[in-house]
C-alpha cells in the first residue's frame, strides 16, 4: 500500500520537474546561458542514471563509460561534418556504433567481476582514445570542428536533451519496476543470494550494459553538438567517469533520485567554482569527502532515511 | 523408502588447487529430511552451493529425479525445484520484506502461484506480515533467517537446502525456526537437507545423517542407529 503511494509520489515529482523544465522553454523566457546549464544537467542526469543502474544495481562498476561518449561524439561529428547529414542521423549513428562496440566488449566484460571489470572498461576507453589520437581520418589529436548546416541553436538542443533525460529516467523507473528490476534490486543487495533464488544474473547484466551504452552514447552525442568541437581528450577522458562517480555518490547510489540530485549539485557547484581556478578541484574533493563521511548513502539516502523513521507506522 | 529425489555421485569440487569436496556420494529420497554434519571446512557449504549451481564441480554427477544438473546455471536449477537458504540468510537488506519474498518467486514456475505462496509464508511466520514493508536489514537475526526461509519457500521447492540455519541465533529462536521446518517437511512433502553444526538437535529431527570431514563423507546412517562413539570418532577423525 505505502509502496504504491510512494511510487506515485516519485512519478508525480518527476513529472512536475519535467513540466517545470519544459514550460519556461515553451514561453521562451530562458536565456541561452541558463539553457546551457540546464542541458548539461540533463545530460549528466542521463549518464548518471545509467552509471547508477550499472554500478548501483547490477554490480558493474565501470570506469569506461566515456568510451561510448567519445564514440558517439565522433560518429556524430563524422556523419554531420564529413557526410553533411542531419544531426538526427548523427545521433542514430552514434548510438549504433556504441551499441555494436558494447556488444563486442560484452563478450569480454560479462566474464569479469569487480575490479577486473572496472579496469577493463577503463583500458578499453583509453585504447579508443589513443586510437583516435592517431587516426588521420578524424584529424588525429587536433580534433574536429563540428559543422552542421544549419547548426542547431541552444533553444533547439534544450528540448532534445530534456526529452533524452526524461526517456532515460522513465526507462530506468519502468525497468526497476519490472520483474527484471526486482532481480536487479536483489543483485544490488546480494548478487550471489539473488543467483541462488533463480535470478539470471548474467542476462540481467548484459541487458543493463547495453541499455547504459545506448543512453550514455546519446547523451554524449548531444553534449558534443552543444559544444561544437571534439578532441580525443575530451571524448575519451577519464574525467567523465570522475564527474559521474561524484554525481552518483553525492546524490545517493542505488536510488533513482540520486543522480538527479547529484547532477544539479555538481553542475551548480562546478559553475560556481569556476570563479576560483586552482581551488575548484580541492573544494569539490573536500565536499565529496564530507558527504561520504556524514551521508554515506548520499543526499537522497540521508533524506529518505530520516523520512523512513517518521513513516514507519502505516 | 520412496523414490530418489537427489543423487550425488562421486562429486569432487576444487577451489584452484584446494579440494573442498572429495568424491562425495549422497542420496536424498522424496520427502525425506537429511542432515549433513561436520566441523568447519569439511566441505558442507561447498556441497550445498554446488548442488544449487553456484559452484561448478570438477568431477562426478548431480542429478535431480534422474535428470543431470551438471552444467546447469543456478536459475535453471531453481526452475527445476531446488532452493537454497544460504549461510547467514543473506537477505536483501535494503529491500522490504515483501520484496525479498517476491524475489523468491522469481522463477517462471513459481511466479503464477506467488500469491498463495505468500499467504502460506505469512501464515508460517506471522511476524513477517507485520513487518512486510520494512527493509529486511532492520530486522533481528532470527527474523532475517525467517525472511530467508520464506524467500526459499516462495519458489515452491521440492528440495530445500538449509546451510547452517542456527548460526548465531538465540536458542529460543532456533526452536521456533526448527519447528517451522518440521511443519514444512510434513505439510509440503518437500525433501530437506540441513547442514548443521548443532549435531544433537539436527540428528534428533532428521531421518538420516551424513557426517563429513575434510571433504569426505565419513559416516552415514539413521541417527538412532549411530552410536555416540561412532559420531564422535567421525567428527574428530581419530
Amino acid at each position: 500500500m505505502m509502496k504504491k503511494i510512494k511510487g506515485h509520489i516519485q512519478e508525480a515529482v518527476l513529472l512536475l520537474l519535467f513540466i517545470s523544465c519544459l514550460l519556461p522553454w515553451c514561453m521562451g523566457i530562458l536565456s541561452n546561458n541558463a539553457m546551457r546549464y540546464m542541458i548539461r544537467i540533463f545530460l549528466y542526469i542521463t549518464i548518471g542514471e545509467m552509471w547508477n543502474l550499472m554500478s548501483g544495481y547490477a554490480g558493474m562498476t565501470s570506469l569506461g563509460q566515456q568510451a561510448f561518449i567519445g564514440l558517439a561524439g565522433y560518429s556524430m561529428a563524422v556523419a554531420t561534418t564529413v557526410y553533411k547529414l542531419h544531426y538526427a542521423v548523427g545521433l542514430a549513428a552514434g548510438a549504433a556504433v556504441s551499441l555494436c562496440t558494447a556488444a563486442l566488449l560484452a563478450l569480454l566484460l560479462m566474464r569479469m567481476k569487480g575490479m577486473y571489470f572496472a579496469i577493463t572498461t577503463w583500458v578499453a576507453a583509453e585504447a579508443l582514445g589513443t586510437f583516435f589520437t592517431g587516426w588521420r581520418y578524424v584529424n588525429q589529436g587536433a580534433g574536429m570542428n563540428i559543422t552542421i548546416v544549419p547548426y542547431p541553436r541552444t533553444g533547439e538542443l534544450y528540448p532534445a536533451a530534456l526529452i533524452l533525460c526524461a526517456v532515460a529516467l522513465a526507462s530506468t523507473i519502468l525497468l526497476l519496476r519490472s520483474s527484471l528490476g526486482l532481480g536487479l534490486t536483489a543483485m544490488r543487495d546480494d548478487a550471489s543470494a539473488a543467483a541462488s533464488l533463480g535470478v539470471n544474473v548474467g542476462r540481467n547484466k548484459l541487458i543493463v550494459y547495453l541499455i547504459a551504452a545506448l543512453f550514455t552514447s546519446l547523451a554524449g552525442a548531444v553534449f558534443f553538438i552543444n559544444k561544437g568541437t571534439i578532441y580525443p581528450d575530451s571524448g575519451f577522458s577519464i574525467s567523465w567517469t570522475i564527474s559521474v562517480v561524484f554525481i552518483v555518490i553525492i546524490g545517493g547510489i542505488g536510488t533513482v533520485e540520486g543522480p538527479v540530485v547529484g547532477s544539479v549539485v555538481y553542475v551548480l557547484l562546478y559553475e560556481y567554482l569556476a570563479h576560483y581556478p586552482g581551488w575548484s578541484n580541492i573544494i569539490l574533493g573536500v565536499f565529496s569527502i564530507l558527504v561520504i563521511l556524514f551521508m554515506p548513502k548520499g543526499i537522497v539516502g540521508f533524506v529518505s532515511g530520516k523520512q523512513h523513521r517518521s513513516l514507519i507506522i502505516r | 523408502m520412496s523414490e530418489i529425489m537427489l543423487s550425488v555421485d562421486s562429486l569432487t569440487v576444487k577451489y584452484g588447487e584446494m579440494t573442498a569436496v572429495d568424491n562425495v556420494s549422497m542420496i536424498i529420497h522424496k520427502g525425506e529430511m537429511v542432515s549433513v554434519l561436520g566441523p568447519n571446512s569439511s566441505g558442507k557449504t561447498t556441497l550445498m552451493n554446488t548442488i544449487a549451481g553456484l559452484n561448478s564441480p570438477c568431477g562426478g554427477e548431480i542429478s535431480l529425479e534422474g535428470r543431470s544438473l551438471n552444467g546447469l546455471s543456478s536459475d535453471k536449477i531453481v526452475e527445476l525445484g531446488v532452493s537454497l537458504v544460504p549461510q547467514g540468510g543473506r537477505c536483501f537488506s535494503r529491500m522490504s520484506v515483501f520484496d525479498n519474498l517476491m524475489v523468491g518467486s522469481y522463477s517462471k514456475r513459481s511466479r503464477r502461484s506467488a500469491k498463495s505462496s505468500l499467504d502460506r509464508v505469512y501464515e508460517l511466520f506471522p511476524v513477517l506480515y507485520e513487518k512486510r514493508s520494512q527493509p529486511a536489514g532492520s530486522l533481528s537475526g532470527g527474523q532475517r533467517q525467517m525472511v530467508a526461509i520464506g524467500r526459499a519457500l516462495m519458489s515452491c521447492p521440492r528440495l530445500l537446502l538449509f546451510d547452517e540455519l542456527s548460526l548465531g541465533l538465540a536458542p529460543v529462536v532456533i526452536k521456533d525456526i526448527y519447528s517451522a521446518i518440521k511443519h514444512i517437511s510434513r505439510e509440503e512433502d518437500t525433501a530437506i537437507v540441513m547442514v548443521e553444526q548443532d549435531t544433537k538437535r539436527a540428528m534428533k529431527m532428521t531421518d538420516r545423517t551424513y557426517i563429513m570431514l575434510k571433504g569426505n563423507v565419513v559416516l552415514e546412517g539413521r541417527p538412532a542407529e549411530l552410536s555416540d562413539d561412532a559420531v564422535k570418532k567421525a567428527y574428530f577423525g581419530s
